[in-house]
């Protein structure tokens, strides 16, 4: 999962949870994940780009942008 | 026997295929085989087959399926907003168990006997989550920030979900409903002002078009008036170009009238011209000619008297000049007369002397007998007397002192004729001369005009005064009378 790069469809507010969606190579087409920031700074706006750089299982990443 | 025992492998056959197919379950695309029975080594205690087939051990092993498909639950929530509003919150939360085996197995855990069950759950998790999001809401962010709203849901369930297994697709805030009426009051005053631009829009556009209208009317109004005043100008002109037309026939007889009377006119005066210039040709030009002749009889009368006159006056004069003449002839004759015989008896004299001369020295016997003729001719005797006399000088080669003035009295001697002739000439364009004072009047004129005419007279007299100094004293008052006879009638003869 670390290292993929994914696309925001949430907004990931300071401290809050947003939503990326990610496509992971074991599996056939892309799935949610509830998304954190990784280092908090500004707000993430849906559409922008990220790269996971940790991942809670089952669904949970930590993100930073692209 | 062998029937028996085809029949037994057949049996056999089916026996195994009918085994195998007991055995053999497959995992459909949507659903997750869940098999426990056995040991597993992932610790989880039952095996995830998702995508494909997989053989089990009847009566060992059970095979459970769990749906991977999607669940919807719906949401219908009262709740209260931070201001104490009661509002009715309708959505729909669209779910499915994840696609991990980790979720697979939170999910088979919680859910696998009561997958009818899911949107049970699933709703009262959300509607714990909404009432307590809407409590911190006020309507107005509700309705003006719905994905606010959304997004604080989920992320607020997303852990539990998390929990179950689930994830969220959708989550959908359809309508919130207002029993108190609060959201349509709140819109009230809005609507109002909507209403209230929309009547003053309505109202401005109608004063517009109701302008725009009496405007029209009043362009309208100007253009019938303006097309009303040009039509009236127009019929004006229309009238006057009528009037004028019926106008135009008395217009061209008079004119024509008018060019008759011009012509008559002319005719008068044409008519009065010639009348003057026959009366000028009947009256005044036979009163000038008789004026004229009257005039001219007048003149001629006169001139014939003067005429007259003059022929008398030249025939008296005429008169007078033959009477002179006659006289001058009878002079000249008679100087004639005398000269040959003094011309005759100086050639005797000179005969005489030159015999005398060659007999004895010179004599002046001679001399006296040549003195003693007659005027002119004892002139003419003494200037052949001197002229002898000096002939008898150069003879005798006595030089005297003055030969010369004896030659120029020679020379003047012979010349004579021509001196008087020009001294004659002043009288020689004169045709008509009237002397007052007569005869005498007459030589002195000729004496006048012999002394004009030439000046060396003068000398001519003084040389014979002196030449004639040793001859007698009445000698010099003879030759005068002879010089004034010639030129007389040398113009005469003129």
């Amino acid at each position: 999962m670390i290292g993929l790069v994914g696309r925001v469809t949430g907004r990931i507010g300071a401290g809050l949870v947003g939503e990326v969606m990610v496509s992971v190579p074991e599996r056939p087409g892309s799935e949610a994940f509830l998304a954190y920031r990784a280092v908090p700074g500004e707000p993430l706006e849906p559409g922008s780009m990220v790269v996971v750089v940790d991942y809670q299982p089952p669904r949970t990443v930590y993100v930073e942008p692209f | 026997m062998l029937i028996g025992i085809a029949g037994g492998v057949v049996a056999g056959i089916v026996l195994l295929v009918l085994l195998f197919k007991l055995m053999w379950r497959v995992a459909e695309p949507n659903e997750a085989l869940v098999i426990s029975g056995s040991k597993h080594g992932e610790g989880l205690g039952f095996r995830i087959i998702t995508g494909r087939g997989t053989l089990v051990v009847p009566g060992v092993q059970v095979v459970r399926r769990l749906s991977l498909d999607l669940n919807e639950a719906a949401l219908d929530v009262e709740c209260v907003t931070s201001q104490g509003i009661p509002v009715h919150v309708k959505g729909v939360v669209i779910f499915k168990v994840g696609d991990d085996p980790s979720s697979i197995a939170n999910a088979a855990r919680r859910f696998l006997d009561q997958q009818k069950m899911m949107g049970q759950r699933v709703h009262n998790v959300f509607a714990g989550h909404l009432r307590s999001i809407v409590g911190g809401l006020t309507v107005e962010d509700m309705i003006r920030d719905r994905e606010r709203l959304t997004g604080e849901t989920r992320s607020a369930s997303g852990i539990e979900m998390e929990k179950l297994g689930l994830i969220i697709d959708s989550l959908q805030i359809q309508e919130i409903l207002d029993p108190t009426g609060y959201i349509t009051n709140l819109a009230a005053p809005h609507a109002a002002a909507v209403q209230r631009d929309a009547r003053i829009a309505a109202a401005e556009a109608d004063r517009r078009a109701t302008e725009a209208e009496q405007e029209a009317f009043a362009r309208k109004a100007e253009a019938t008036r303006n097309s009303g005043i040009q039509q009236a100008g127009y019929q004006a002109e229309m009238d006057t170009a009528a009037a004028r037309a019926l106008q135009a026939g008395p217009l061209a007889q008079a004119a024509a009238r008018q060019e008759v009377v011009v012509q008559e006119t002319k005719v008068a005066e044409l008519e009065a011209h010639r009348k003057e210039q026959q009366l000028q040709a009947d009256v005044r030009k036979p009163a000038d000619a008789r004026a004229y002749e009257t005039r001219t009889k007048a003149e001629a009368d006169r001139d014939a008297r003067i005429s007259a006159a003059e022929a008398l006056s030249r025939e008296t004069d005429l008169k007078t000049a033959a009477e002179a003449n006659r006289v001058k002839v009878a002079a000249a004759a008679e100087a004639e007369a005398t000269r040959a015989r003094g011309l005759a008896a100086a050639e005797a004299t000179r005969a005489t002397g030159e015999a005398q001369a060659a007999a004895e020295a010179a004599k002046g016997l001679a001399e006296a007998e040549a003195a003693r003729a007659k005027g002119l001719a004892e002139a003419e005797a003494t200037r052949a007397q001197g002229l002898a006399e000096a002939e008898g000088i150069k003879a005798r080669a006595a030089a005297l002192a003055e030969n010369q003035e004896a030659v120029v009295a020679q020379q003047l001697a012979e010349n004579w004729p021509a001196i008087v002739r020009a001294g004659a000439d002043a009288f020689g364009n004169v045709e008509h001369m009237v002397l007052l004072n007569g005869a005498e009047g007459m030589s002195e004129m000729f004496a006048k005009a012999l002394t004009m005419g030439g000046t060396g007279l003068g000398l001519a007299r003084q040389l014979l005064t002196s030449m004639n100094t040793g001859a007698p004293a009445e000698a010099p008052a003879e030759p005068a009378p002879a010089t004034q006879v010639i030129p007389v009638q040398a113009d005469s003869g003129n």
